[in-house]
């Protein structure tokens, strides 16, 4: 039963790796770029989603669309400032640009609403549920995040398969030069890559502050850094491989946290990223393609 | 329709055009011939914008286009089929289309229609990912997204790159059809015999400059050109 248990927790954190990964990997898929500063963008949604809650006294879907909100115009505004004027550029200088952004986020976050670490209020109402005379737990927010985040897999499966912008960005990430005589604006397409991955990572950042409450300025770090490494382990730059490496680095990190020692978890997952991509270089569902002549 | 005016483009230090200038008028084929690194490609990839002259300048249907991003020129009417076909390996062939198809916001069936009539092997592989294509029809993947925007202008760039003589000899049939239909072509080839078989005039390019120019009967006719490019 125990096993039971965390394999439900591993998936419900895991989805939010996988949400956050959805927007390191589509970002390295269309700007072929790493973007750091990813991970504080979470951290700025649950700011915003806590002061929407708590100063303004609005409810929590109100907290979570302003979260959306702020973090897709911040996403597309850091896209624009920082990163477009380095386009063409090394791209090591733009990988340096990122990690200042991270910075520069987690100051402003400091600076905006101090150091000292705020208690998140869950946005999730629902009851706890008990089975098995209470061995085991699936909390409201468990629930919740799985699915939401099932729920925001499908969208943006249904977006990138059908829709004319979605098939522009696969596009552009496959061949951006070859993109660009379909008519297709670059320029644009990554800016709508960065909104949809800002507005995911506000999301991210209300279900991970709802499932564990301590926010601060460097709340975003720990899990951007893991949500990479999902999006790494799955194949980066590919949708689904986002999905699973996420779901997959959640439920490993649990079973290991459970079973074998809290302290060795992140080594051992961290242990397997380097055994996955030893045997299979491009991430469990990264494509090779062999072109024809 | 086409004019280009003393153009010099450059790969960083390397001066890869030295003051090209040439023509096509609308309703012709002309090709431009040449060996390897002679700068053909990269002639192609500045017209079409995805490079830009450092000097010189380059005008399409009287608008100057120099440098006008190569995004914006599929809806003046200017498509680029480049080297090596550069079909989205990981979509679909209908969703290779629908890229091509990318301007006019919608697909239409008549589009449609016309590409799988010039190509019917495509209409049999449509919902197959385009990387499990042949090089042949690879090609006519290539040319029939380029078609779904309906260009007054085609520019080819090695279309019978790799393929078997056959297929070569249906590609070069499908030019001369779309050119009937009143496409104007601007081909790039180093099969050079069956380019200016079928070129109303010809330019021979050598490292990044224009040494002849005439129809393409003249061209298959000189000796310069045959001994170089013709296997004498």
């Amino acid at each position: 039963m125990a096993v039971l248990q965390y394999l439900i927790n591993g998936l419900s954190i895991g989805s939010i790796y996988a949400i956050i990964a959805l927007g390191y990997t589509m970002v390295y898929g269309i700007a072929k770029m790493l973007n750091f500063a990813h991970g504080d963008v979470i951290m700025v949604g649950a700011y915003i989603s806590y002061c929407v809650m708590i100063y303004l006294k609005m409810p929590p879907v109100a907290a979570i669309l302003a979260a959306i909100v702020v973090c897709t115009v911040l996403g597309v505004l850091i896209e624009a400032l920082a990163y477009r004027p380095l386009r063409g550029t090394s791209s090591l200088a733009v990988l340096i640009t990122a990690i200042g952004v991270s910075y520069f986020l987690q100051n402003a976050a400091q600076l905006i609403w101090g150091v000292a670490q705020k208690t998140y209020s869950s946005v999730v109402a629902m009851e706890s549920i008990h089975l098995f005379d209470g061995k085991l737990l699936i909390t409201g927010e468990v629930i919740v995040t799985i699915i939401t985040s099932a729920v925001v897999m499908v969208c943006l499966t249904l977006f990138t398969s059908k829709t004319r912008m979605g098939k522009a960005m696969r596009a552009v990430s496959e061949d951006r030069d070859a993109a660009q005589l379909m008519g297709i604006n670059v320029n644009r397409t990554i800016a709508v890559t960065f909104a949809i991955g800002s507005a995911l990572a506000a999301i991210a950042g209300v279900l991970l502050c709802s499932a564990s409450p301590a926010l601060k300025p460097t709340t975003g770090s720990m899990p951007g850094i893991r949500a990479f490494t999902a999006a790494v382990f799955g194949g980066i730059g590919s949708i689904p491989g986002a999905m699973l490496g996420g779901i997959l680095l959640g439920v490993i990190e649990e079973l290991c946290k459970g079973l074998i020692s809290t302290q060795f978890s992140d080594a051992i997952v961290f242990g397997v990223l380097i055994v996955v991509l030893l045997v299979k270089p491009t991430g469990l569902m990264g494509k090779q393609v062999q072109e024809k002549v | 329709m086409l004019k280009i005016d003393d153009i010099h483009v450059y790969y960083g230090a390397i001066h890869a055009i030295k003051g090209i200038s040439f023509q096509v008028n609308e309703g012709e084929i002309v090709a431009l011939i040449g060996a390897n690194g002679a700068g053909k490609s990269t002639i192609l990839k500045t017209i079409s914008g995805l490079m830009h002259p450092r000097s010189g300048s380059i005008s399409f249907m009287g608008e100057n286009i120099t440098h006008t991003d190569a995004y914006k020129l599929l809806r003046h009417g200017l498509a680029h089929v480049p080297e090596g076909r550069r079909i989205f390996l990981q979509m679909s062939v209908q969703e290779n289309l629908d890229m091509g198809a990318f301007t006019q916001k919608t697909v239409s069936k008549e589009d449609l229609d016309m590409v799988f009539q010039l190509f019917p092997r495509l209409k049999e592989r449509r919902n197959q990912v385009a990387g499990t294509l042949s090089g042949g029809e690879q090609q006519m993947l290539a040319m029939s997204r380029a078609l779904m925007s309906h260009p007054k202008l085609m520019m080819l760039d090695e279309p019978s790159m790799g393929l078997a003589p056959i297929l070569v000899d249906q590609i070069f049939s499908i030019i001369q059809d779309l050119h009937k239909a009143g496409t104007t072509i601007l081909l790039v080839e180093q099969n050079a015999s069956k380019a200016l078989k079928i070129a109303d005039r010809a330019y021979v390019l050598e490292t990044g400059n224009i040494t002849l120019s005439g129809t393409g009967a003249e061209l298959a006719k000189s000796d310069e050109v045959r001994k170089a490019y013709l296997g004498g």
